[in-house]
């Protein structure tokens, strides 16, 4: 027989993606995926991001409240203008750390904490948003977030003013000191989100496996437990990540076992690797979003279309200047034309994201009402280094806690408000989020 | 307690360091009579209590216990003494002995300090295999070589490298990887992969058409300037070489998918595929004219053969690209093909002159209209003819066929050292696999209760499913799983309050991890078993039987890799228009010449100032011509010597010089920064906020690019550190952002003359390196210190350098050998010890 599999670029292959599959771990355990509990569809939660801020005159709405203008680079984004906060006053402020702008920009995003510099192992931030709402719900769901990226990281070289690269390419951190890197292979993520297709049928089969894996956690909890036994406490620390890590599966499994049991396909194609071009990766990583979050596999996401300050060129646009250099762009218009264009096309792919969600049918309604999506980057003008009115929209209704349709603006306030106020509608009641003030209000209202 | 460590540290019990060749200073300097009198002398006219230059006064330091409170500040101040930076150039130098005197004084005073002082950060000892030291574990221990961990997620790194014990954590993500390659990595080291007839589809890494510009007209001379010289065609426009790695031995089909167009009236053309350096088949390609003539038809080839599990290299080129092309083109052996009509309008019935306007049957204006633009551009190719050239569009690689599973022979010999595949079960045979298995993947000799808890499992399994290797084979996944596998911890001297030699077993680790970044194979973990390791004999004759041994490979990935920062050649992306040469085939040479360096000098047992000026490297005839050196002819990399070519050392090997540049220009300012932080020792600081970036556009337009970076330097905050970094950079001008020889940036003629901070001057990078040796010892020390971060995985504190010192000071008297420099690190104290544990 011979299986066609979708394309695979050289490159990619060289960093050598392979054919077989893994078999997915957790599948023996339990015959099929489980169904959500609940009856009602969940609020998701999902932040979307792109570098090097932006060329506000063109993306700000001319007018406050209903039936603004859409600016050039938010015109992709008109088809949700229904379904659409855009929210201006929004700031970062703890990013305003030079050196190093870039790096504490995104390492603010979602934690409004201004990292620690340093190269080192020694990273420290806070947690952030998207992990706080992991934390709380995100036992209920197969994954407790889903981290991805269009960009994979490098793995040499420093990043920025002194700031370790784990500030520029995560968005996500766990705690203080644990970023969760952003996955940038859509195969990987694929079968994270439901292994390979090839799990035994067979029942019995499959409670074999079941049993065999049993033994071997339970050896493996044991010898981990006599081993963190024998440690000095720095080592400790290390062997109790991977305890931690252990522990959390083996909930997982519990879970899985107690739960209904539903049969699900995913409804996309298995790709194959990282594809070549820009426009394909972020495609197929916003359909793994969208399934995932269809699916009830996750509720929380967030995706990075380029690291902050990327270097990333976009040739299909007409023209090969990388985009962070760019964005320095000295007032000169024709670099100005180039970044807008730019955002432009980070604009059209985030709108495939958000067009794909309108389009999921749940319940009375679509995915898209019963998510909150945010899309925006850490700095308005990164001529400068401005990190407050940061250009940031909010798009779904939050399952009609949120009422869209408006551009707000607000004097200035911490963005870490408006993650609060969002983990609010999701059942999440956090009080203090880095450097926010309080929750912020007007999301509501008409 | 935490002093105790620091005590041992320098306790006598490595004994070459108390042998008769320890560097003993030369004198005993005192703050009194050397060092304050050379400050007075040469300092205070700008550093004093009064006039406080650049916020510092001497005057202030009055003893030497001064110096002891503030090493930060001394280390600068050595350093920009040693540099030449300071004094300024606009007064007189000091006197180079007293110079001498007063930085040896003041050298001497910190390490004092440093040997009083404490650890400053805590020292995690329990390190996680990283993705390499995964992959290369499981190789050495069960014969897997499909390198299963390259789907972990990326390991973070520090320190410039991704082997440091605190920046590796575990994720759920990872926790779940690694139960699941645990699995199968078991099944395949028992059954063998897990194989279906696949279709891999390889592409080409950038869109044809880029290479190829439709309607492209080629100039005559084009056609010459393309070379024959390298056999395999791999520098052929439109060719394309891959490497896979064939899962098992079997039948397979290579398909060549072509595309691109060969001009009306052409010969036809040809399509060599090689296989792993030898030509498999010539295939003959037939002028692909669609009807249309406009459209391009994609035809394909077929290759089925035999091939033998492992890695293979396939390359597709057309070597005559521009032979047999019409006479028009001009081209080498013109056709002798006639222009054929009809084969354009072949199913145009009979129509065989694109002169015959006639009207086809139908009489719908728009196909009138389209018939006539079509005959129209018949026309203007049987006139003009046009040439793209022709082009692999993909590779796919069908297969196994034919093929049979089971384990590897290597896997057989690595699992079975009793018993033998399908093999009898008995106890005996069982506990005696399990706890071979078990001591190597552990590292160190297993308990009876150790082994029985694994015999538990098996026999599980074995319930189950009742077979011997079904119960194998959860055994080692359970280990392949289990803290003791992924995790380096010394568990025959587990962390006490106080420091203590590492044991036997965790040494054998430590030099196995170093050196081979795998497990220490059965010679090793024997000598561990003896107690033996640590006698200094044996220690050496280990180190250079694994410097010697093909595993020491994993040092020049993995080291050298990230020392000189050349692992992002493979994601370097040079611009395509301004660097039409820098192809896969050019990446791939340049990536392999500094390793080939590398490895020689690790092999061959040079003097590490050979990564200074080496006159030597190692070329393919890509390479050279690349350079522009002449007599290299073929596809085999060779040494060659350097000698008069204006080349020497790593510094101007392509490879340093394309990932320190930008994609569409040389930096003279990251080349400055990679050699000050890679050769000279003296990392720059990160460049202060808001700083304006340089004008692209004017870059070879209105300025030339030094022009531009000397206009930057004009800004006073700015100078202080680009004086010393912009002109180690314009020393390399002469290269461009892929290393290729160049006079000329744009228009304008390079200059490659700078002046240092302490007024020397230099014309060119040869000269250049002359005065980069002279900082010999400064180069040994940063070497010294990246592959103490590399083998331990963790920094080394200021406090430390004096211990890195010491490992230069002894090798700078063995003519700075490599493998000296590796003993020196191996039987430091650094090395040796495990810390106290903190709290």
């Amino acid at each position: 027989m011979i299986v066609m599999q979708k394309r695979l670029s050289r490159r990619t292959f060289l960093r050598g993606v392979g054919v077989t599959v893994a078999l997915p771990w957790l599948d023996a355990m339990v015959p099929a995926f489980a169904a959500p509990a609940d009856i009602n569809p969940p609020i998701r939660l999902v932040f979307a991001y792109v570098p090097n801020g932006m060329i506000m005159d063109e993306w700000k709405p001319k007018t406050v409240g209903k039936n603004f203008e859409f600016p050039r680079i938010l015109k992709p984004l008109e088809p949700f203008r229904e379904d659409m906060l855009v929210l201006t006053g929004l700031a970062h402020r703890n990013g305003e750390i030079a050196p190093g702008d870039h790096a504490a920009a995104s390492a603010t995003y979602l934690t409004g904490v201004a990292p620690k510099r340093t190269t080192g192992a020694d990273v420290l931030l806070g947690i952030s948003a998207d992990q706080v709402a992991a934390l709380a719900i995100g036992s209920k769901t197969r994954l407790a977030s889903l981290e991805l990226g269009c960009e994979a990281s490098p793995s040499v070289g420093s990043c920025d003013g002194g700031f370790g690269c784990a500030y520029v390419n995560n968005l996500s951190w766990r705690n203080a000191t644990t970023p969760i890197a952003p996955e940038t292979n859509p195969r990987v993520v694929f079968e994270r989100l439901y292994g390979g297709l090839d799990t035994d049928p067979d029942p019995k089969v499959r409670a074999r496996l079941g049993e065999n894996r049993k033994s071997m956690l339970d050896y493996i909890m044991n010898q981990t437990e006599r081993l963190a036994g024998t440690l000095g406490p720095s080592d400790r620390r290390k062997i109790d990540e991977y305890l931690t890590s252990l522990r959390d599966i083996e909930k997982r499994i519990a879970r899985m076992e107690s739960e209904n049991q539903r049969e699900l396909t995913p409804n996309m194609e298995k790709p194959l690797g990282v594809p070549n071009g820009f426009v394909e990766h972020a495609r197929l990583m916003n359909d793994l979003l969208r399934v995932a979050l269809q699916a009830d596999l996750t509720r929380i996401g967030t995706l990075i279309y380029a690291r902050e300050s990327s270097s990333r060129a976009y040739p299909e646009l007409g023209f090969t200047d990388a985009h962070h250099p760019l964005t320095h762009h000295r007032n000169r218009e024709e670099l100005i034309e180039k970044v807008k264009k730019i955002e432009c096309h980070h604009a059209e792919q985030f709108a495939h994201l958000v067009k794909n969600l309108k389009a999921a049918k749940e319940g009375d309604g679509s995915l898209l009402d019963h998510s909150m999506v945010v899309y925006g980057s850490s700095m308005s003008d990164p001529n400068r280094h401005v990190h407050e009115d940061a250009p940031c929209v909010l798009l779904g209704r939050g399952d009609g806690s949120i009422k869209p349709g408006r551009h707000i603006i607000y004097p200035e306030t911490p963005q870490t408000n408006l993650r609060l106020a969002l983990l609010e509608r999701m059942g999440v009641h956090a009080e203090k989020l880095g450097d926010s003030t309080g929750k912020l209000d007007g999301l509501t209202d008409l | 307690m935490k002093k105790v460590y620091w005590l041992l540290l320098f306790l006598p019990l490595l004994n070459w360091a108390d042998g008769p060749g320890a560097p003993k200073p030369a004198y005993s300097a005192d703050f009194a009579t050397s060092i304050q009198p050379f400050f007075a002398k040469n300092c205070y006219s700008c550093h004093s209590a009064k006039l406080k230059t650049g916020g510092l006064n001497l005057e202030a330091y009055v003893n030497a216990a001064s110096i002891a409170q503030e090493p930060e500040r001394f280390e600068k101040i050595l350093q920009r003494l040693k540099a030449g930076e300071m004094p300024p150039k606009t007064v007189p130098r000091p006197d180079a002995e007293e110079l001498k005197l007063a930085t040896d004084g003041i050298r001497e005073e910190l390490d004092r300090a440093y040997q009083a002082a404490k650890p400053a950060s805590p020292r995690v000892l329990a390190r996680r295999l990283n993705r390499t030291e995964y992959n290369n574990t499981v190789r050495d221990l069960l014969g897997i070589d499909s390198k299963p961990a390259r789907d972990f997620p990326q390991d973070d790194s520090a320190y410039g490298f991704d082997n440091v014990a605190q920046a590796l954590s575990v994720s759920p993500t990872l926790m779940e990887k690694y139960l699941a390659t645990a699995e199968r990595v078991a099944r395949e080291a028992l059954f063998g992969p897990t194989l279906k007839t696949e279709t891999v589809v390889f592409l080409p890494p950038v869109p044809r058409r880029m290479e190829f510009t439709n309607r492209l007209r080629v100039e005559p001379a084009a056609y010459y300037s393309m070379h024959d010289y390298d056999q395999t065609g791999l520098s052929h426009p439109g060719s394309f070489h891959l490497k896979y790695r064939f899962p098992a031995d079997g039948e397979y089909v290579i398909r060549v998918v072509g595309a691109g167009f060969r001009p009306n009236g052409s010969d036809p053309g040809r399509m060599d595929l090689w296989f792993d350096g030898k030509l498999a088949q010539s295939f003959t390609v037939e002028v692909n004219v669609e009807q249309s003539g406009f459209e391009r038809r994609p035809d394909h080839w077929d290759l089925r053969l035999r091939v033998p599990a492992g890695y293979h290299e396939i390359v597709v080129a057309y070597p005559k690209q521009y032979h047999g092309l019409p006479t028009a083109f001009g081209g080498p052996e013109p056709s002798k093909t006639a222009y054929d009509p009809c084969k354009i309008l072949g199913n145009g019935a009979g129509r065989c002159s694109a002169n015959d306007f006639n009207l086809p049957e139908e009489t719908e204006p728009e196909r009138i209209e389209r018939r006539r633009q079509q005959i129209e551009r018949l026309k203007e190719d049987e006139l003009h003819p046009r040439f793209e050239g022709m082009a692999v569009s993909e590779v796919n690689i069908i297969g196994p066929s034919d093929f049979k599973t089971g384990p590897s022979p290597e896997s057989v010999r690595k699992i079975y050292t009793c018993s033998a595949v399908n093999g009898r079960y008995t106890a005996a045979c069982e506990r005696q696999i399990v706890s071979n298995l078990a001591s190597r993947a552990y590292r160190r000799p297993v308990t009876y209760q150790g082994i029985e808890e694994l015999l538990t499992i098996a026999a599980g399994a074995r319930k189950r499913r009742g077979s011997f290797e079904e119960g194998l084979s959860l055994v080692i996944a359970s280990m392949l799983a289990s803290p003791n596998f992924l995790f380096r911890v010394d568990k025959e001297r587990p962390a006490a309050e106080a420091a203590q030699q590492a044991g036997q077993y965790e040494l054998a680790s430590r030099l196995s991890y170093f050196l081979w970044s795998s497990i220490p194979d059965q010679e090793l973990l024997r000598e561990a078993g003896k107690g033996t390791l640590r006698r200094p004999d044996v220690l050496e004759a280990q180190v250079r039987r694994m410097l010697a041994d093909s595993n020491a490979q994993a040092l020049v990935e993995s080291f050298a890799g990230q020392w000189l920062e050349t692992r992002r050649l493979e994601s370097v992306q040079p611009d395509r228009e301004r660097y039409p040469d820098f192809d896969d085939y050019l990446r791939e040479s340049i990536s392999k010449e500094t390793e080939l360096f590398f490895q020689y000098v690790m092999q061959k047992d040079q003097p590490v100032l050979d990564f200074i000026d080496g006159q030597y490297t190692f070329l393919n005839e890509r390479l050279a011509s690349h350079y522009g050196i002449l007599g290299v002819t073929g596809t085999e990399f060779r040494r060659v010597d350097l000698t008069g070519t204006g080349r020497s050392g790593i510094l101007t090997q392509a490879s340093v010089l394309t990932v320190s540049s930008y994609g569409n220009r040389t930096s003279p300012v990251l080349r400055g920064k990679w050699v000050l932080e890679n050769i000279l020792n003296a990392p720059p600081p990160p460049p202060p906020a808001n700083v304006p970036s340089l004008n692209e556009d004017a870059v070879g337009a209105t300025a030339s690019l030094r022009q531009q970076i000397e206009e930057h330097r004009k800004n006073a905050v700015c100078a202080s550190c680009h004086a010393r970094m912009d002109p180690l950079g314009f020393g390399l001008e002469n290269y461009d952002a892929v290393g290729a020889w160049r006079t000329l940036d744009g228009k304008f003629p390079i200059d490659s003359s700078g002046v240092l901070p302490n007024g020397r001057t230099f014309q060119g990078a040869a000269e250049l390196k002359t005065i980069l040796k002279e900082q010999q010892e400064a180069f040994a020390e940063g070497l010294t210190e990246k592959l103490l971060i590399y083998a331990l995985g963790r920094s080394i504190e200021r406090e430390e350098r004096a211990e890195v010192r010491r490992i230069v000071a002894r090798t700078a008297t063995d003519n700075y050998k490599f493998s000296s420099l590796i003993l020196g690190i191996v039987n430091s104290a650094l090395f040796q010890m495990n810390a106290a544990y903190e709290r």
